[in-house]
């Protein structure tokens, strides 16, 4: 079990990490997801060992390796832009672990080279191993990558943002196929994305992060359907915001009470989430919200409808089920909130 | 507007420029070149080979050869661990160690001589201590050894930082992260990388720690068959009006800068290399 305890790091004085602690279980698959500049970059290094935190602690099944260097956590490390060894072939980049080691407990170069290749197989590209980094494609490279870095048999396996530099389809075969070998191998894993989708996708467990604190960790659905603050709920997955004020209880927009769950709510302005598929379309005006619909288009199986809500700067996005016909442009609509979340705002912004 | 466009609206300027820069190249490049070679071979090639040949001439040369034999790998240690210390490391003052790399560009080589002088002289700062423990450095070897060094200072290790800051410590950081030593990671991932642009400031060093003329004189105190080097020896035979023998050996120079010109060139074809800093 990885365990950080009160993990804190400053660059001068921009407080990069502020009191961070997470317990990742064994063989878990776990995605640390925020935007640029979270943190979750300088967490994953933190864990590898290629930075170290300012206070806090790391521990590795039991074992306080705050202290320990990179080389002696027995991590791998899958950078963002591969990190290659340029002038190895293949098979030498992915053998590289084994062949730094010390006279005794070196393998024999036949022995590695084999290795090599057993790992080249495992990623799917046995016998490339005579080939050159840069005659491989990116989504290639990334695979040698993760052999290399399986190659020295480490207890855990750290990926920073590994599709990063990838086209979307590669993209997306890439992450089947990484979930796959997770769970072939049941390997820890801790990876580091700015992308939500990729991190529902992929990750048994996923840590939100935004300015060097921890927003959430839950499960995918936990992440997507009860985000835990209104930062969580606008980064992940679509969202329509409504400024709404609430008294006892009951929200209104504007004078007109909505009809979603504020219980527990302070009496106050507050920010009402609510994701485009969880709306249906009402014949009632009580406790709806009432949009001019200004474009439909057809997103998969369905109809994405944007409306104008008068007193609302923004438009709101709804779908709806393609089996009946699209709303026509100018109609007005009367929408029931299905699910929505609402957020205490301490401000009177929205 | 692409170049196709101007060299077709404008073909007189285009001309032009070419020709002018041509002639530029002709007149203060090629044809001082040509002469030196003309020049060296006047006498016939006898005499242009005795003129190599003779004592003082060989002296000379070897000489040069013995300081570009010590000045240019104690710069590539000092230009590497510079560079790697510079782009792979955040400490205090690394702006000011790039600074200084460049002073020997700065400052002229005459005053880069007389402070070695100053330093090491007779009269100066451990002129005395020196005298007492019978260490020559002044108007011997060890002071044109010196004064070579620090002029051929930078030529590595400008040449690596942008090189080594370029790329980055993901690669490093890789090998460090599979279990490799500092030492390993140094052999066999970094300087793979930096080979190029190693082998390019190399070069440079080695031509200009061969021709280096001013702070060498300073320091050498110009004494036949031991302490001239190769550019010393020209001027010497020079003043003496021994015009064909000077260019002999100044031809061996100029040779040795076609042959660094023409090693750069291939470097850069060949492997690709565009060296990283704009100076030199």
């Amino acid at each position: 079990m990885i365990r950080l305890d009160n993990i804190s790091k400053k660059f001068g004085a921009y407080p990069a990490l502020d009191d961070v602690s997470i317990d990742v279980r064994d063989g878990e698959f776990l995605a640390l997801l925020g935007p640029s500049g979270s943190g979750k970059t300088t967490l994953l290094r933190i864990i590898a060992g290629l930075a170290f935190p300012d206070q806090g602690r790391v521990n590795f099944n039991g074992e306080d390796v705050t202290g320990l260097s990179v080389a002696d956590r027995k991590v791998g490390f899958v950078f963002q832009h591969y990190a290659l060894f340029k002038h190895m072939t293949v098979a030498d980049n992915v053998g590289f672990g084994l062949s730094v080691r010390k006279r005794g407990q070196r393998p024999p170069k036949a022995k590695i080279r084999q290795r090599a290749e057993e790992l080249l197989d495992l990623v799917q590209l046995g016998g490339l191993g005579h080939r050159y980094p840069a005659q491989l494609s990116g989504g290639q490279r990334q695979r040698v990558a993760l052999a290399r870095a399986l190659a020295v048999e480490p207890q855990l396996l750290l990926l920073d943002e590994p599709f990063g530099a990838l086209d979307a389809k590669v993209r997306k075969d890439l992450r089947r196929w990484l979930r796959k070998i997770h769970e072939q191998m049941g390997l820890t894993t801790i990876f580091v994305t700015h992308d939500q989708e990729e991190a529902l996708e992929l990750a048994d467990r996923v840590v939100v992060m935004d300015h060097g604190v921890i927003e959430q960790v839950g499960t995918p659905e936990d992440i997507y359907m009860s985000p835990g603050s209104a930062f969580v709920s606008d980064f992940v997955g679509e969202t329509n915001r409504l400024p709404v004020s609430v008294v006892g209880g009951r929200a209104h927009f504007l004078d007109r009470h909505i009809d979603v769950d504020a219980n527990g709510i302070g009496d106050g302005h507050a920010r009402l989430d609510f994701r485009p598929h969880d709306v249906e379309l009402s014949t009632e005006q009580a406790g709806c919200l009432p949009i001019v619909v200004t474009d439909v288009y057809r997103r998969g199986g369905e109809w994405r409808v944007e409306g104008e809500v008068s007193g609302l700067d923004w438009p709101v996005e709804i779908n709806v089920g393609a089996s009946v016909p699209a709303p026509e442009i100018g109609k007005q609509l009367s929408l029931r909130i299905n699910r929505g979340k609402l957020f205490h705002q301490s401000g009177s912004q929205p | 507007m692409t170049p196709k466009n101007l060299s077709s609206r404008f073909p007189a300027a285009q001309y032009g420029l070419i020709a002018l820069a041509l002639a530029f190249i002709g007149v203060s490049l090629v044809l001082p070149l040509a002469a030196v070679f003309v020049e060296a071979l006047s006498g016939g090639i006898e005499t242009y080979f005795a003129a190599l040949t003779e004592p003082d001439a060989r002296s000379a040369i070897r000489l040069t050869l013995l300081v570009a034999a010590i000045s240019v790998p104690v710069n590539v240690i000092f230009g590497i661990v510079a560079a790697w210390s510079i782009s792979k490391f955040d400490f205090p003052g690394k702006s000011l160690l790039v600074t200084f790399i460049d002073l020997p560009f700065s400052v002229s080589p005459v005053v880069a001589g007389l402070v070695y002088v100053l330093l090491f002289g007779a009269q100066g700062l451990l002129g005395p201590w020196l005298r007492e423990h019978d260490i020559e450095i002044i108007f011997a070897v060890p002071g044109i050894v010196l004064a070579t060094i620090f002029i051929t200072f930078p030529f590595v290790a400008r040449e690596l930082i942008p090189l080594m800051n370029e790329q980055g410590r993901d690669d490093e950081e890789a090998a460090l992260s599979l279990g490799a030593s500092g030492f390993q990671t140094f052999l066999r991932v970094t300087l793979p990388n930096i080979r190029w642009g190693l082998l390019y400031g190399v070069l440079l060093c080695n031509a200009r720690a061969m021709g280096e003329f001013g702070a060498v004189s300073v320091v050498s105190g110009h004494l036949r068959g031991l302490t001239n080097t190769m550019p010393l020896h020209v001027e010497i035979l020079y003043n003496e009006y021994n015009f064909v023998a000077a260019f002999a050996v100044a031809s061996l120079l100029a040779l040795l800068a076609l042959l660094t010109l023409v090693l750069k060139s291939i470097v850069e074809w060949r492997f690709g290399y565009h060296h990283g800093s704009a100076r030199h």
